[in-house]
């Protein structure tokens, strides 16, 4: 079994500063939002963590920017648009495996690697994640944090009552994907495998592949 | 040689000192007018100073002539009984019954009237003006009267139209009021306009001109009355031009007050630098139900303990510029005015980490007044008031009855449609779509305040105030229970309208009330089902995923076993 070097090290404190950050604004946002259910924490403390995290996740994301823009690893997130239909056939195909191929044991139609890290759909949400929704909860969360500093911005998108309603659809999709996310995470060869690669930077190359690199082999002689 | 030098000395004493002696004795002798037998005889008791009777009305009337002015007056010619004809040298009535002075001044009146008489009277406009409403002797006097010429000629500006004035005259107006026109004196040398002669404001006025005016009511002659005031307080009248009291003024409620309703009439009008209790007294005139609150205030506590400082209305409200405290944030400029750095002060629990700023607790001044956390007995509302979204200025409630095509008492009906008394959220919608297919965006601005005015006023000390986050922000807040709607009234009052707590919470209210959210409290329904929706999802996908991956799990073994996996 061959262990590829898949996550840097920036790329893991990266993903785990993140991965911390989002849990706690998702649960001290919880509270902040239904503080007549939830009593983890009193508002205060829990406006207090959830700005001080806001503050600490907006860093962490100028870090993973500049990180992957000085070492043009960004183009790992961006879809081949210049094949459409490939993509999307790769994409489909992706889909397929989670919704059919992986109960009857076909292998993963996408082999990670550095250069190619994530498979179709990965790579669509992540972009869209990275380039879009963080970027927009990090403003509409600066738009809460002090609406009168920003008044220029909140009066442009039409209120504040506007950027709170971005920031918890956000907020929903946020919590709903990082359930979403964990769970796919356990989708290695083994429960753990993914998530071990994401401590260690190495990915193990499952066998399949190997198999499936050999026949490709022996199809190419 | 020294005897012609004592011979010229003694002549020119004799030209420079005693001649002019004797030329004015002599001229006082040839000019004094000499009076008759009769009179003589009459001053001969009446010139008795203290010589008086009473009146049926225990009034006391002094019979005294003084001598020295009669003889000066333009009357010494005629004898007593010429004006007193019930009088003369044979006859003096012992028993004569007189009620009042009023009507003893009356009938001098009618004593006058027969020289001169009514119809001759009647072609001086001033005279006729005041023919029925005041005597002839309230402005000429009794026995020291002059000739006109002469007591023009013989008095200042002032006096000259003190000597009609200074009598208890008054105008009639059209509204069957009378509008006294005296002047008290000793007032007018007291007042802020002690030292202005009276054409400085009544330009209109002077001892060759007395226009007659007419009026319809004593309000309608304090309105005229401002135009007086602008000459010299021109800046004081844009400021009040700004005020609530103009706007009610413009739109004709005779309650609005002018100048004279809160400084009081020129002619008695006292400094405000010096009178620092006006900002509260003159208020009060109207105001009075607010007195209560104010002395129940730290405010007014500090006052009567001597704290010159300590505010009385003017000093929140401003004194002429005054706003509608409902529909502006402008009453804070007025606590600003004192309580400095305000934004500063509150950051020191009213922050949001990591950096603290004042904008955050500037930004909660945007939507809570002063009085909602410092008069901590009120009870308090969210008021949401509609305004025009383009032009940023409140929709007038005319203008929306226009629009609605409905009056005044008409217009919760046509906004409650379900009749229910109170506006619910999809009913705060449809107005804001109705309003926006005619042309007009609006948008409901909202506030935390005090419910009423009283509350406003009864400001406590700080340690009183309410103070910590969670009074507000928490879905269950009480402080968020009662919510209104407001629509200014173009003379600047409000009509204010029952909403349901639900439209700050409804998904339908996110563009009519988008400027208004306060974290915890304005939550959006619709969101809290739709992130329950989406962890049960977010939940239900893995384990529906794993749950087939187990049900499927043969298969895999299945098929590795065909592939020789499994031997």
């Amino acid at each position: 079994m061959k262990k590829i070097y898949l996550h840097p090290l920036p790329v893991r404190l990266w993903h785990w500063i993140n991965a911390g950050g989002f849990i706690i604004l998702i649960i001290t946002g919880a509270q902040i939002r239904f503080g007549n259910i939830i009593n983890l924490f009193s508002f205060e403390t829990a406006v207090d963590i959830h700005s001080w995290t806001g503050f600490i996740l907006m860093a962490n994301y100028f870090i993973w920017l500049l990180y992957y823009l000085l070492t043009f690893k960004i183009k790992i997130y961006i879809p081949p648009l210049h094949h459409p239909i490939e993509f999307a056939k790769k994409a489909l195909r992706q889909a397929k495996f989670y919704g059919w191929g992986i109960m009857v044991g076909d292998q993963n139609p996408h082999h990670s690697t550095p250069d190619n890290k994530f498979n179709p759909m990965q790579q669509v949400s992540y972009l869209m994640i990275m380039a879009a929704l963080i970027p927009v909860q990090i403003i509409t969360g600066l738009l809460l944090w002090d609406p009168k500093l920003f008044s220029p911005v909140v009066n442009l998108i039409g209120g504040i009552q506007i950027a709170d309603m971005i920031h918890v659809l956000l907020f929903i999709f946020f919590s709903a994907f990082i359930i979403v996310h964990f769970y796919l995470a356990t989708l290695g060869h083994t429960t753990f495998a993914h998530i071990i690669a994401m401590f260690s930077g190495y990915e193990e190359e499952y066998e399949e592949h190997e198999e499936h690199g050999g026949h490709a082999e022996e199809h190419s002689q | 040689m020294d005897d012609i030098k004592k011979k010229i000395l003694i002549s020119l004493f004799i030209v420079f000192m005693i001649f002019p002696i004797y030329v004015y004795a002599a001229k006082a002798v040839a000019t004094k007018p000499v009076l008759s037998d009769e009179a003589q005889m009459c001053l001969g008791c009446h010139s008795n100073k203290d010589m008086s009777r009473a009146l049926e009305n225990k009034e006391i009337l002094s019979l005294y002539v003084n001598s020295d002015t009669f003889v000066n007056s333009i009357h010494n010619a005629i004898s007593c009984a010429g004006c007193h004809m019930d009088i003369s040298m044979e006859n003096h009535p012992q028993v004569k019954k007189i009620k009042s002075k009023k009507e003893y001044t009356a009938n001098a009146s009618k004593t006058c009237s027969m020289c001169h008489t009514d119809d001759q009277l009647r072609k001086n406009p001033v005279h006729s003006a005041l023919i029925s409403n005041a005597a002839c002797v309230q402005c000429h006097g009794f026995h020291s009267i002059k000739g006109v010429a002469a007591q023009k000629a013989g008095l200042g500006q002032t006096q000259y139209c003190l000597s009609c004035h200074k009598s208890q005259i008054s105008m009639p107006l059209k509204n069957g009021e009378s509008l006294s026109v005296f002047v008290d004196e000793s007032s007018l040398r007291n007042s802020a306009h002690g030292k202005l002669e009276c054409t400085k404001c009544h330009s209109n006025f002077s001892k060759t001109q007395h226009p007659v005016r007419t009026f319809n009511s004593i309000q309608d002659y304090f309105i005229g009355g401002m135009e007086l005031c602008k000459k010299c307080h021109s800046e004081t009248y844009i400021k009040y031009q700004d005020s609530i009291h103009y706007t009610m003024l413009k739109s004709g409620n005779p309650k609005a007050p002018t100048c004279t309703n809160c400084h009081g009439v020129a002619h008695a009008t006292t400094r405000t630098k010096t009178d620092k209790t006006l900002g509260l007294t003159s208020c009060n005139k109207c105001h009075e139900d607010m007195k209560a609150s104010y002395e129940a205030s730290i405010h007014y506590k500090e006052r009567i303990k001597g704290n010159e400082k300590a505010p009385i209305c003017s000093s929140c409200h401003n004194a002429h510029n005054i706003e509608s405290t409902k529909m502006t944030t402008k009453i804070k400029e007025g606590c600003f005015k004192c309580h400095k750095d305000m934004e500063k002060v509150h950051s020191r629990w009213l922050k949001n980490p990591p950096i603290t700023l004042s904008s955050f607790a500037g930004a909660h001044f945007d939507v809570v007044s002063c009085a909602a956390c410092h008069s901590p007995d009120a009870k308090r509302g969210i008021y949401l008031s509609l305004y025009d979204r383009k032009t940023g200025n409140p929709l007038p409630e005319e203008e929306l009855l226009k629009l609605l095509e409905t009056d005044s008492n008409g217009l919760m009906g046509k906004i409650d449609t379900n009749g229910d008394g109170s506006i619910d959220a999809k009913e705060l919608w449809n107005l804001f779509q109705q309003l926006y297919k005619k042309g007009i965006t609006t948008i409901f601005l909202g506030k935390m305040d005090v419910s009423t005015a009283a509350g406003a006023h009864q400001i406590a000390g700080k340690a009183n105030a309410v103070k910590g986050c969670e009074n507000c922000h928490r879905p269950d807040t009480k402080l968020f229970k009662d919510v209104f709607i407001v629509v200014k009234k173009a003379e600047g009052k409000s009509t204010i309208l029952n909403a349901k707590r639900e439209v700050l919470n409804s998904v339908f209210s996110i563009a009519p009330v988008s400027k208004f959210y306060a974290l915890g409290s304005t939550n959006i329904k619709l969101f809290d089902i739709l992130f329950i929706v989406a962890l049960i999802g977010g939940i239900a996908v893995p384990i529906g995923h794993a749950s087939l991956r187990i049900i499927t799990s043969p298969i895999r073994s299945l098929r590795r076993m065909g592939k020789g996996g499994k031997k």
